[in-house]
């Protein structure tokens, strides 16, 4: 009977300290795997353009230099900025992420009525609004978080902060 | 003296008794023994082979990868500068990073053609249960590893496949942007994200894949290699004395337990080495010939410096993604994606890696299990169908 619970007990304490380090190391390794989702945004307004600039119901590419807002410090990363002057005074900012599989769209005037945003990857369409009309993407272009101040000459000054205004 | 007495000693003499020290310490020769004299099937040995060259082909890759591991750089802005350093200065080391390129096709083909063997043979069927399913573990570890490591250059292709294939878990329904944000480093693809999928390349999934492997062979070796059901036919007027003869004379591992007698030992073995061996790298260096060569006069391509705002290029997916790339054209709108895309190609992966359970009949011959054999042929007609509309729609771009 002693004999039995002597074994018992070196087995528990094997598996206790098992267990001990299997939480001490997993703790720590845990941690550092899911940090990126607690990291705190490093944001910063770019300059786009003047709104003044860009031609009239045309969607014109612009490359902004953006802070990349992850790891160590490093060189700022170029990001597509397409600008979309309506008629109507509306003004839209648009990331070129296809909403599909983020893709690179681009602007082609030879779609549609009036031209088309293309997808390459699996031919996602988009009005110039952004709004997907055609091929597998599930919702609009994203919108890049922007804001649009009068300079004092006048002109009103497009920046864009490096994230979307929604989530794709 | 006995040093001296040692030393007068003639060579091979010399040699032998060193040998035999070594032995009687390390028991290296029965070691070898168990390694290479293992009974196995007459015929179908070059079918057999298949599995082998696998393995041949992992261990070059392993070869070929320490060797870019000596000159990459795992950097956001170095990566690319690194290879292209490689490829425009360094004859031997474009050539060692062709047969990286070229090794993973070969071996994602001859890994299709294993499993196909081992499909049309019934030889997942019990006891070897465990060896289908770890096997197809590997299978998808070997494409894990294909698509992480065509991240790696950060040219165009590289940036965008990782774009793509990162963006993939969004699909998942709550947890799957935190996923991508894992992977990521954040909502885009950046530094953090080639470090960490450098990190999968080269440890996390060459490790499971290793350990695997161990399983996988430790799993032959303890059931025998299965063969196919011409090798446990009869022909003689009494089947079941001549059934009982085979086992009773089998050679290890066989007879195989856990089975029917008439799957429990083949009609004719032959030992592993030489008979088989000789196959088995025949197959093999007809194969890492082909690397060798194509390594050299194709290579591996490196696009343009990665551009994330680059309106003109256009990403392609590597040939072994092109059907799950064609897949992904069918299904328009959130729902349909996750359901059609990541449903289905997640079924179908649990369904594949399931098929000993599915598969429960005792017929082994391919014309007596058309109920698996049709279906298992139907859909690897549709893969391959996917990937041919998937290369057309690319070649007309």
């Amino acid at each position: 009977m002693t004999r039995y619970s002597r074994r018992r007990a070196l087995i528990t304490g094997t598996a206790v300290g098992g267990a001990a380090i299997g939480l001490m190391l997993s703790i720590p390794a845990i941690g550092f795997v899911i940090s990126p989702l607690f990291q705190a945004r490093r944001n910063s307004w770019v300059r786009v353009t003047t709104l003044e600039s860009v031609p009239l119901e045309t969607p014109t590419p612009f490359t902004v230099s953006v802070p990349i807002d992850q790891g160590p410090p490093g060189e700022p990363v170029d990001r597509v900025v397409y600008v979309v002057r309506r008629r109507s005074g509306r003004v839209y900012v648009l990331s070129n992420t296809c909403s599909h599989m983020q893709c690179n769209v681009h602007w082609d005037p030879k779609l549609g009525a009036s031209g088309q945003f293309l997808c390459p990857c699996h031919g996602g369409l988009y009005d110039i609004t952004g709004l997907n009309v055609g091929g597998p993407p599930p919702s609009p272009l994203p919108p890049w978080r922007h804001r649009i101040s009068t300079l004092p000459d006048g002109s009103r000054l497009l920046e864009i902060e490096n994230q979307y205004a929604e989530n794709v | 003296m006995a040093v001296l007495r040692f030393l007068a000693r003639p060579l091979s003499r010399r040699l032998r008794s060193g040998y035999g020290w070594v032995d009687e310490r390390a028991g290296t020769t029965s070691m070898l023994h168990k390694g290479l004299y293992e009974a196995v099937p007459k015929r179908g040995g070059w079918a057999y082979a298949l599995g082998s060259a696998t393995l041949a082909l992992i261990l070059l890759q392993l070869f070929t990868g320490i060797f870019l591991l000596l000159d990459y750089v795992p950097s956001f802005n170095q990566a690319f500068d690194s290879l292209h350093y490689l490829e425009t200065s360094d004859r031997f080391g474009s050539w060692v990073r062709g047969m990286h390129l070229w090794g993973a096709y070969v071996l994602i083909l001859v890994i299709g053609l294993h499993m196909l063997r081992t499909f049309l043979s019934a030889s997942y069927k019990r006891p070897r249960e465990l060896n289908w399913v770890s096997g197809a573990v590997l299978f998808f570890l070997t494409l894990g590893l294909a698509i992480t490591g065509a991240m790696l250059p950060m040219d165009n292709a590289g940036y965008w496949t990782a774009v793509v294939v990162t963006n993939i878990p969004h699909y998942i329904p709550f947890i799957g942007d935190g996923i991508r944000s894992l992977w990521r480093g954040s909502d885009f693809v950046g530094p953090v994200t080639l470090t960490r999928t450098f990190g999968i390349h080269i440890w996390v999934l060459p490790f499971l894949l290793f350990a695997l492997i161990g399983g996988h062979l430790m799993l032959l070796r303890r059931h025998g290699e299965f063969g196919s059901w011409v090798n446990y036919q009869t022909d003689t007027d009494d089947p079941e004395r001549e059934i009982t003869e085979r086992i009773l004379k089998a050679e290890p591992p066989y007879p195989t337990k856990r089975t029917g007698r008439r799957w429990a030992a083949p009609r004719d073995t032959v030992d592993f080495f030489p008979d088989q061996i000789f196959k088995d790298i025949v197959i093999s260096v007809v194969l890492i010939a082909v690397i060798f060569v194509m390594g050299y006069i194709a290579g591996a391509p490196l696009d343009e410096r990665a551009d994330p705002a680059t309106l003109t290029y256009v990403p392609t997916p590597e040939w072994f993604y092109l059907p799950l790339d064609q897949m992904l054209l069918l299904y328009p709108s959130n729902y349909l994606i996750l359901v059609g895309g990541l449903g289905l190609v997640g079924i179908g992966a649990t369904l594949l890696t399931l098929l000993p359970f599915l598969d429960r009949s005792h017929a082994r011959a391919p014309l007596r299990r058309p109920e698996v054999i049709i279906p298992g042929l139907l859909l690897a007609l549709a893969v391959v169908m996917l990937a041919v509309l998937g290369a057309n729609r690319l070649f007309n771009l």
